[in-house]
């Protein structure tokens, strides 16, 4: 593993897209067949000190990302390593069938970085508003879907992607601030969740930013005397089936928080699993079947319950 | 040097006559099948791949080698019939098109030898290509990159994002094909959404531009050898073409897009198609 330096700790404390950036940039300076694809996201990326670095190893595809995702898949054919820079509403939905095609279906080593994914950019609208990109993500064959719970997390998820045989989408922050929230030490297993709090009552499964508002529910509910275990499950596809197969036999419920419509996402992702391995009780907190109201992005989280009180709450009416 | 050109052009006209003839076989066992796009495309892909490309069939992921894309995949059956004739894999395989667990669909199948991308999702082609054109550069490799589209498949807006880009990149090593058949799905592509002025259309866009005929091989040879048109722009055959090519009642008509083929209909296109040498 190599360990974020402190002046990436510095310049990407809390975003998750500019330590994606920052890795990418650290990368391609090990490994010669590391290429970006820029989207018009330069700026959004961090990605100017690799631009003045490697000029010919930033491709800016400008704002087309059907052409870039293609672009990815074929530079991936050569042998290079590309790395798509996108916004998370546009990189998916707009060029789904390329990503099915092209990269998925054809098996190629393309990195996805989704940028301003969820509600960060919240005061934009339900057009910038990602919350199914996760869903797209899983109904595709082939592609590991990564949500970093903080900058440390990104970085390296970045780094991660070379074991990776295949596809990968690491869905990403906006402007929004993302507090670190894991222990920047630990290793970082695609596929395996981190338990960052032990407990046999219920069990929060969350992922990205609602990572911190469920360390926060677990205090909270400690106070009541409620032992909750906390999974912050980083990798959504494939999931850690073990993590969620013993939350399920030793604790009394399971809850899953996400910045996602709960259909297609993590909840949906635990609740298949559970339906057909060991059917528990479960309530999830992430985004309901409609398209979220304009509004900076704290107030609309707050406003779908996307908040530790909601998940006390969640996890109080499954002890109940 | 005039005599050994006319051997070339003989050999390359009978390896179009092949591919002609195994796509009708292919589809003929299959029950039907893209006769249409296939047979316009037939005479290009014999230049491409008996006198232009540089390919490996004993060794088809040779790193060095050069890359086409058919982008208008669902002409896979003249695409599978050249690569069997160049020996990428065994003209058996000509005979089981869309058998059950095989990598003989109606579309390319990347994990078939020779086959470069997974195609028929129209105006993907040459998004690929310009990727697989800049990985060449950034590897400094000679490779060159040629994608096939269709006339059609022009209608999607992602070729002309692939277009745009391929020009700012300055891609001298990429050329883009247009088996320009005049012909689509539901009928004359005049009529569904028509393309002209399409040589204007290409220039705007920043790329060299040539029109042939593309069942004339001397000036499919002529063309290919010429390429790049211009230094540090991405080049474009315009090849105009007949859909259907080679088969009187299938020529110029939608209705052989995609179609039936029965033993009296393939005996008939045999027939018309003629023997080999």
């Amino acid at each position: 593993m190599i360990a974020m330096p402190d002046s990436a700790v510095n310049q990407a404390a809390d975003q998750t897209r500019l330590a994606f950036g920052l890795a990418l940039t650290e990368m391609a300076e090990r490994d010669d067949s590391v290429v970006a694809i820029s989207a018009d996201t330069l700026d959004l990326f961090g990605l100017r000190g690799l631009v003045q670095k490697h000029p010919n190893r930033v491709i800016d595809a400008g704002i087309a990302e059907q052409n870039a995702m293609g672009i990815a898949s074929g530079l991936a054919t050569t042998g290079m390593r590309p790395f798509l820079c996108g916004y998370a509403p546009f990189i998916t939905a707009r060029s789904v069938e390329q990503l099915r095609n092209d990269v998925a279906y054809a098996h190629q080593r393309v990195v996805i970085g989704a940028a301003a994914s969820g509600i960060s950019y919240g005061v934009s609208g339900g057009t910038h508003h990602a919350l199914e990109d996760l869903a797209l993500m899983r109904a595709l064959p082939n592609i590991t879907a990564i949500v970093p719970a903080d900058s440390y997390q990104a970085w390296k998820a970045v780094f991660a992607t070379q074991a990776i045989d295949g596809p990968v989408y690491i869905r990403l922050g906006g402007r929004v601030p993302e507090p670190p929230v894991s222990d920047p030490d630990a290793e970082f297993h695609v596929g395996r969740a981190d338990c960052l709090r032990q407990g046999d009552d219920v069990t929060i499964i969350a992922c990205g930013c609602l990572v911190a508002d469920a360390i926060a529910a677990a205090d909270l509910l400690s106070r009541r005397g409620v032992a909750a275990r906390v999974l912050n499950m980083h990798t959504i596809k494939p999931l850690d089936r073990d993590a969620v197969l013993a939350a399920a036999a030793e604790t009394k419920g399971l809850v899953t928080a996400e910045e996602h419509r709960i259909t297609g996402g993590l909840g949906g992702a635990v609740a298949e699993l559970l339906a057909r391995e060991n059917p528990t009780a479960m309530r999830m907190v992430g985004m309901p079947d409609e398209f979220a109201t304009v509004g900076p992005t704290g107030k609309v989280r707050e406003g779908y319950g996307l908040s530790s009180a909601n998940i006390v709450t969640s996890c109080l009416e499954l002890l109940a | 040097m005039a005599s050994n050109l006319d051997a070339v052009l003989k050999r390359l006209a009978n390896e179009a006559l092949l591919i002609r003839r195994n796509v009708w076989r292919a589809f003929h066992a299959a029950g039907s099948g893209h006769i249409g796009g296939s047979s316009s495309a037939a005479d290009l892909l014999a230049a491409l791949y008996f006198h232009y490309l540089n390919l490996r069939p004993e060794e088809p992921d040779w790193q060095e080698r050069d890359r086409f894309v058919l982008s208008k995949g669902h002409a896979n059956g003249a695409l599978a019939a050249v690569l069997a004739q160049a020996g990428f894999f065994p003209d058996s395989h000509l005979d089981e098109f869309y058998g059950y667990q095989t990598l003989m669909g109606m579309h390319p199948d990347i994990k078939l030898a020779g086959v470069e991308m997974c195609t028929g999702g129209l105006g993907h082609g040459l998004s690929v290509g310009v990727g697989m054109a800049l990985g060449a550069r950034l590897k400094k490799r000679q490779s060159r990159t040629v994608v096939m589209v269709g006339d059609g498949e022009l209608q999607e807006g992602s070729n002309w994002e692939a277009a745009m880009a391929a020009a700012h990149l300055k891609l001298s090593s990429l050329t883009a094909i247009v088996d320009y058949n005049k012909v689509q799905q539901s009928g004359h592509v005049r009529d569904v959404l028509g393309l002209e002025p399409l040589v204007d259309k290409w220039q705007a866009f920043g790329w060299s531009v040539r029109e042939l005929d593309g069942h004339d091989m001397a000036e499919i040879v002529a063309a290919l050898d010429a390429l790049p048109y211009l230094a540090d722009m991405p080049s474009v055959m315009i090849a105009h073409t007949v859909k259907g090519k080679g088969v009187s009642f299938a020529e110029n008509t939608h209705l052989w897009h995609q179609n039936m083929i029965d033993d009296e209909v393939y005996q008939k296109a045999i027939d018309e198609l003629g023997e080999p040498l």
